[in-house]
């Protein structure tokens, strides 16, 4: 019996000390080795990272890079505890992060627009935000993008969201709006309505970036990566920045390269999963690529205390940094 | 105790052991309990202060306790709970309906038996999590799909032991009970029901306990009111000391649901010889 006890307790302590040690990356032989939280499955609409790869842009800038498709908010989680370097997120993420303890620091916008939409059947009449008064809203959860991004649409308009009848539905949006169960659906602009075209169903859409401006999808670090490491954010900013310019010049060159890292893509309907990319190439174009606007992000913490998911403001100054795109 | 055995029971698999262990003093046996409770309290914060954990990995229990004080107080805590109780309670209860009225059929017909155990056993490989989201949408956001989700994972344990229950009958009290011109009804209700309770409640207790998953899974795929959602929202701000809030509040109701079962079990089998506080030991003469 002792003996079991002595057993669990070292592996109590084995993993505890794994726990508590601090594996930001791993460098050997001059190569970083940099775990990459996507938030999301492997899809083509991550083609600017592939392209990366795949092109030596990372390589080149001593980094490789291992694709990690586990939920955005571990991701952040994890950076924000210094486990990991970097991860793909929604930028509403990092106030509330950020409110939390969590040092997390937006480093570069990946996405210029932010992509929620309202998506209704083209008989239903919905065609402005203020025809949502009165109607049925179906939405992933109350919660996350879809959530910040309809409640922005809706205050930028003069509604509130008791003037809306809201019902959570999971990722089962494309399903509801088709079978008529909710007036009008949330969803992210470069997915659903493709599946909903590829089904003969006509949709109008109200993208959420035509009222308002919201910062949006990005890469983050953490306060201590920047302090102790700025040039390994400068190196990954860069190359992904390269991976992105790649992208938005020669789609299809990057769907190509995309094949190899989405199971499935090369049996998928091809025109929607390039309508994906196209699409969302559409929300990537900036003037300036991978530089957020500070206005954006003093919009998004207004939504976000005005939704009560921020209690008091933030120091946004700390949340977001351009340094390490605006570098030469 | 003399030589009688105890039956281990424990998901549904029983062992048996000579009952020459001694039992500890009653007044030990009473602090046992919140004894372990507190020594799992302490450890956790060890574990929290000695790990180097941030908050948002770890939350003390100190921290967890702030945070359950604060949802309780604004009631956001218990109009969660509610909800979820409410979609236990009614899954459940269409659960145990569905699974014991089949099971009564599954036993008294070997045709029946041989023509749906395959569909029964296939209903508990499926996992409820890839079919929830699929639930929600045949059946809509509301509360109907979170009662699909929670009978459904209901539903096989109660059928099961409802099924082993009813062949458990002795045959020769069966033949006695024929031999006295017993109508099928009085066989069900003086002979079948009666010995197949025991093992029934048993498949219930575990069912009580699966009933709070069943619900919880369902919240998490499409929900904007009860404990998953809570979690969900919580875990989307970084509110690790709301997401264990949350976790403990339903481990506290499986515990109250299995306690209730446990409760009737007492009640409705006092004719059996019982140990004194059975927690998950049932007494087997």
């Amino acid at each position: 019996m002792l003996r079991k006890i002595l057993i669990v307790s070292l592996t109590a302590a084995l993993i505890l000390a794994g726990c508590s040690k601090k594996q930001s990356s791993s460098a050997s032989n001059d190569v970083t080795e940099i775990r990459l939280p996507m938030g999301y499955i492997p899809s083509v609409q991550f083609a600017p990272f592939y392209v990366a790869v795949e092109r030596g842009y990372y390589a080149q800038e001593g980094l490789k890079i291992d694709f990690d498709y586990r939920p955005e908010t571990d991701g952040v989680a994890l950076v924000g505890a210094n486990e990991l370097p970097f991860a793909l997120v929604s930028a509403e993420q990092v106030p509330l992060a950020r409110a939390q303890g969590l040092p997390v620091e937006y480093v570069m916008a990946w996405w210029h627009d932010f992509p929620v939409a309202i998506a209704a059947g083209a008989q239903s009449g919905i065609q402005k935000p203020a025809d949502l008064k009165g109607k049925r809203i179906g939405i992933p959860g109350l919660y996350g993008a879809s959530y910040v991004g309809l409640d922005a649409l809706l205050n930028a308009v003069g509604l509130k969201e008791s003037d809306v009848t809201l019902d959570s539905i999971g990722y089962n949006q494309v399903e509801a709006l088709v079978s008529g169960r909710e007036d009008a659906v949330v969803v992210y602009a470069n997915n659903e309505p493709i599946q909903l075209k590829a089904q003969g169903y006509k949709a109008n859409l109200i993208p959420v970036k035509d009222y308002v401006n919201l910062v949006s999808n990005g890469v983050i670090t953490n306060e201590e990566t920047i302090a102790k490491n700025p040039d390994l954010v400068q190196r990954f900013v860069q190359a992904t920045l390269h991976g992105l310019q790649d992208t938005i010049d020669r789609p299809s060159e990057a769907f190509e390269i995309s094949r190899k890292y989405v199971e499935g893509l090369p049996q998928a309907d091809q025109t929607a999963q390039w309508e994906v990319l196209t699409t969302s190439i559409d929300y990537w174009r900036s003037k300036q690529l991978g530089v957020s606007d500070p206005t954006a992000w003093e919009n998004m913490q207004t939504v976000l205390l005005d939704m009560g998911l921020l209690k008091t403001p933030l120091d946004l100054q700390k949340a977001f940094t351009n340094q390490f795109v605006l570098a030469p | 105790m003399g030589d009688r055995y105890l039956a281990i029971k424990k998901d549904g698999i029983e062992t048996s052991h000579p009952a020459t262990v001694r039992q500890p003093r009653r007044w030990l046996r009473a602090g046992l309990i919140p004894l372990s409770i507190i020594i799992a309290i302490l450890a956790w914060w060890l574990l929290a202060r000695l790990s180097g954990l941030p908050p948002f990995m770890l939350p003390s229990p100190g921290l967890v306790l702030d945070r359950f004080w604060q949802v309780l107080q604004d009631g956001t805590l218990l109009r969660n709970t509610w909800v979820t109780l409410y979609e236990v309670l009614i899954g459940m209860t269409v659960g145990v309906i569905a699974a014991s009225g089949l099971g009564y059929l599954l036993a008294k017909s070997p045709v029946v038996e041989r023509l749906l155990s395959p569909y029964v056993v296939a209903s508990q490989a499926v996992p409820i999590v890839a079919i929830a989201p699929l639930l929600v949408i045949w059946f809509g956001p509301g509360l109907l799909s979170k009662v699909m989700i929670t009978a459904l994972i209901v539903f096989f344990p109660v059928l099961v032991n409802t099924v082993v229950g009813l062949h458990s009958v002795p045959d020769d009290l069966r033949d006695l009970l024929r031999s006295l011109l017993a109508s099928p009804w009085q066989t069900f209700i003086k002979l079948e029901a009666p010995a197949a309770l025991p093992i029934f409640l048993g498949g219930l207790r575990i069912g009580a306990t699966l009933s709070v998953i069943g619900a919880v899974v369902g919240e998490f795929v499409g929900a904007d009111h009860g404990l998953g959602f809570m979690i969900n929202r919580a875990r989307g701000q970084y509110d690790t000391a709301l997401v264990f809030v949350t976790v403990i509040t339903l481990i506290m109701m499986a515990l109250a649901l299995y306690g209730a079962v446990v409760f009737a079990e007492r009640r409705l089998l006092s004719w059996q010889q019982r140990p004194e506080n059975p927690i998950l030991i049932s007494d087997k003469s």
